[in-house]
């Protein structure tokens, strides 16, 4: 009880505080983020998930709005979809996380080079090459990221338009091509290859190396800056509309507003390229929602729910633990296009490889 | 004043009183707008004498009165915005002629770049004497690219035309905008909309840059009202303009960004590279706020254009 | 034709289920390198190339004819080297380092580093590159 009046005190303390430091600026004066008119940006119900951490009092900016600002790292070897083996069960006891983390870091691992060639040159390099962290699960011992729905796993696909069936076909077509080394053109490459988005596409998954966000914020604004590729999502807190309907972007058009101590923000405008969306969404009926919420002092909560019923039977969750790093780390640029020589090797390697008469069906 | 009374007085001569109007043109009336008249002219009079006074005070180092910018909580100037300038330094740091462009046998008009005056300080750009040839090679190989060999591949064209990331001062002046993203952290994003290139300024930072980067390792202080940017690790295959302006690895940048109005911050940057300069010189420009109603940086990720260029030749033909 | 692509799908799909990241992956190294043609050999590193998104280390390897052929090793991304605290600096020209791996399909001399090693045996990057990075004092057991 004391506990409660005393944080009670502080928050309204910290409010005021905060509330006086906006007060004092000289005009043009920025006061802490409006709420957006009730249409900008819809809220949703919640989707089930795990019973969240203990409840902390997140720290604000000087301006009032929640702090998410520093540089957090999201690697996990915690699967996206959970495992067959580990069917019907969404958390795990200390023993069966550690067997299971110890499972995962063995298979993910690149120093193991016990598999025969062909899986041997599939596990370059070694794994000081790679993101450390993306080794451990989840403090929550959760099976998978997906929390909804129940079964942990992406929800089935609904009967696809017979020429999304052909633009599936045509995408697996060019990525076999491109698994066997002999990519017809730079444009049938996928986009992470080409460097034209990577991590940097929304939602943010974990994957081998470069994990960083760095989250900037200013007066009306949060702006979350990925390592992989450089890029800056600039999120307007002002309840300003999205872009008209012909602007479209790779990265699509973010609009954000405070929920409480989670920013949830909404992407729209996304450009129809192939791969621009998640997994052959369709860009047309796709929606991603994401929440971010600092719920300990060197913790953020990402959670993202991504729907489209022109692609999914439902709408599926996930929730990826971010981590503040190190502060002797940094986060480094990741120019990408500026020395991607790789895109000569595969193409004219092909184009030679063709020559010696291979590839010939 | 009686003057004007006295010409007030020949508007209402009898000839002219049916212009005016007899009731216009009674003694107190006319004693009345005579006064009234005088009056207005002395405004005038004064108004010009302080406007002409202004306007000869006013000298291109300092356009406007003294500002003191809103702070931040921490107490520093508030620098947040989209940002532009408007020189044409990037197709050339010097004065520099209205052209056609590439290609004007395909592009007309769309082609063409403007005129500009130089934003270099003291006139020309201080090359050794040596330095000056690289220099004419770049700006004719500007449009020329050959990535068939690793060891080769930066040696032709300006980085601006294989949309690689500019580097700094170019992404300054670049014809796009950019947005300072100034909180309350020891980091200042400069967001460009070119290409989505980068920046974060590391403020108190003290050290060498851990590595070289296209946008250069960037440490921020600050210096009363003006953040000063000092730079260093940035690669150096970058170009400062399409005229194939140039430096070395030893380049240093020191910028200096001062708001001089609500609207405006002026920019400064030193630049140092003993290989390539005799000694150090300047640039120097306003930077306007976007103010558009809404507005926000948009995309300009022009590697998709480039596929073609850069590796066209290496695609399968049928 | 059908079938080829359905296990395609499958394999793809089967990707997906295991590991996090999307279903395309962002390099698959079978691709441009050779199973059936591993490689092992002992050279002088000329260069790094120290960039995103792979840096090279070129090595010069001496033949038994005494030519010397001119191999560039692909490495992963540094950013991760630098968090792990090592620097350009970390790997000098001259130093002798033993490269194992798979080449290039198309032939050239290019190599995907499998595991590079100094003459000590200790793995590059992770044992002492005598620069007294961070990072050893990490590992030492």
């Amino acid at each position: 009880m004391r506990y409660r009046l005393r944080t009670s005190m502080v928050v309204l303390v910290m409010l005021l505080v905060a509330l006086g430091a906006v007060a004092e600026q000289a005009p043009p004066a920025k006061p802490a983020s409006p709420a957006p008119p009730a249409s900008a940006v819809p809220s949703k119900p919640a989707p089930k998930r795990p019973a969240p951490p203990k409840a902390w009092t997140p720290t604000r900016t000087p301006w009032g709005d929640p702090d998410l600002q520093g540089v957090w790292n999201d690697a996990t070897s915690t699967p996206l979809q959970r495992p067959s083996a580990r069917a019907g069960k969404d958390v795990l006891s200390d023993e069966e996380a550690n067997e299971f983390q110890q499972e995962l870091a063995f298979d993910l691992t690149r120093d193991r080079r016990d598999g025969g060639p062909e899986v041997d040159v599939n596990r370059a390099y070694n794994d000081h090459w790679m993101d450390a962290r993306r080794l451990k699960i989840t403090a929550d011992r959760r099976t998978s990221l997906i929390v909804d729905p129940a079964d942990g796993r992406i929800p089935p696909l609904v009967p696809l338009s017979p020429e999304r069936q052909k633009a599936r076909a045509a995408r697996a077509d060019a990525n076999a091509r491109f698994n066997a080394g002999m990519p017809y053109s730079p444009e049938e490459m996928s986009l992470p290859v080409r460097c034209i988005i990577r991590t940097d596409s929304p939602p943010y998954l974990p994957t081998i190396y470069n994990n960083d966000f760095q989250i900037f914020q200013s007066p009306g604004f949060v702006v979350i800056a990925p390592e992989m590729i450089h890029s800056a999502r600039i999120i307007p807190l002002d309840g300003r509309p999205h872009l008209g309907k012909n602007l479209r972007q790779w990265l699509g058009d973010t609009r954000g507003r405070f929920d409480g101590g989670t920013l949830v923000i909404e992407t729209t405008n996304f450009r129809t390229d192939d791969g621009v969306v998640f997994q052959g969404a369709n860009p047309a009926t796709y929606r991603i929602t994401e929440r971010l919420t600092r719920v300990a002092p060197d913790t953020i909560s990402y959670e993202f729910t991504v729907e489209d019923p022109t692609t999914w039977t439902r709408p599926w969750t996930a929730l990826i633990p971010w981590t503040r790093i190190d502060p002797a780390e940094q986060m480094y640029e990741y120019a990408c296009h500026e020395d991607n020589f790789d895109i000569v090797h595969l193409l004219s390697g092909a184009r030679t490889r063709e020559k010696n008469g291979e590839g010939k069906r | 004043m009686r003057d004007l009374t006295r010409r007030v007085k020949i508007l209402c001569t009898p000839a002219r009183v049916p212009r005016w109007g007899p009731r216009f043109c009674t003694p107190a009336r006319v004693r009345r707008w005579g006064a009234r008249l005088g009056v207005a002219s002395a405004i005038i009079v004064v108004g010009l004498t302080v406007a002409t006074a202004a306007g000869r005070q006013t000298s291109p180092a300092r356009p406007f009165p003294a500002y003191k910018a809103p702070r931040l909580a921490d107490g520093h100037p508030d620098l947040n915005g989209l940002w532009q300038a408007f020189v044409t330094a990037n197709i050339d740091l010097d004065d520099h002629e209205a052209q056609s462009g590439p290609h004007p046998e395909l592009l007309g008009a769309y082609g063409g770049w403007p005129a500009g005056q130089s934003i270099v300080e003291g006139g020309e750009i201080p090359y050794q004497q040596s330095a000056l040839a690289r220099r004419k090679q770049n700006l004719e190989n500007r449009m020329k690219v050959d990535v068939s060999d690793d060891k080769k591949w930066h040696d032709l064209g300006d980085p601006e035309f294989k949309c690689y990331m500019p580097g700094v001062p170019r992404a300054t002046y670049m014809p796009f905008p950019f947005q300072i993203v100034q909180g309350s952290s020891p980091y200042i994003l400069i967001a460009y909309e070119f290409t989505s290139a980068t920046r974060t300024i590391r403020m108190n930072w003290k050290g060498d840059a851990p590595t070289d980067s296209w946008m250069g390792w960037s440490r921020g202080r600050w210096d009363g009202d003006t953040l000063v940017v000092d730079v260093t690790g940035q690669r150096e295959e970058t170009w400062f303009d399409r005229a194939g302006n140039y430096h070395s690895d030893a380049l240093h940048v020191v910028e200096r960004y001062t708001p001089v109005s609500p609207y405006h911050l002026m920019y400064e940057a030193t630049i140092e590279d003993p290989k390539v300069f005799t000694r150090p010189w300047k640039i120097g420009f306003p930077l306007y706020r976007r103010m558009e109603k809404n507005v926000q940086p948009l995309e300009f990720k022009c590697v998709p254009w480039t596929e073609e260029l850069l590796f066209g030749r290496f695609r399968k033909t049928p | 034709m059908r079938t080829k692509l359905c296990v395609v799908v499958a394999g793809l799909g089967l990707l997906a289920a295991l590991t996090a990241k999307p279903v395309v992956a962002h390099h698959a190294f079978g691709a441009e390198f050779d199973a059936k043609r591993p490689v092992k050999f002992k050279g002088t590193v000329t260069k790094m190339v120290w960039v995103n998104p792979h840096a090279w280390i070129y090595v010069d390897v001496k033949k038994a004819d005494g030519s010397v052929e001119e191999w560039m090793v692909e490495a992963g991304t540094p950013n991760t080297l630098l968090r792990r605290g090592f620097t350009k600096q970390s790997l000098q020209a001259g130093t002798e380092i033993t490269v194992d791996g798979y080449q290039s399909k198309d032939g050239s001399l290019r190599v995907n580093g499998r595991d590079v090693t100094l003459p000590n045996g200790q793995t590059l990057f992770l044992g002492s590159s005598g620069t007294g990075a961070p990072y050893d004092e990490k590992t030492k057991k």
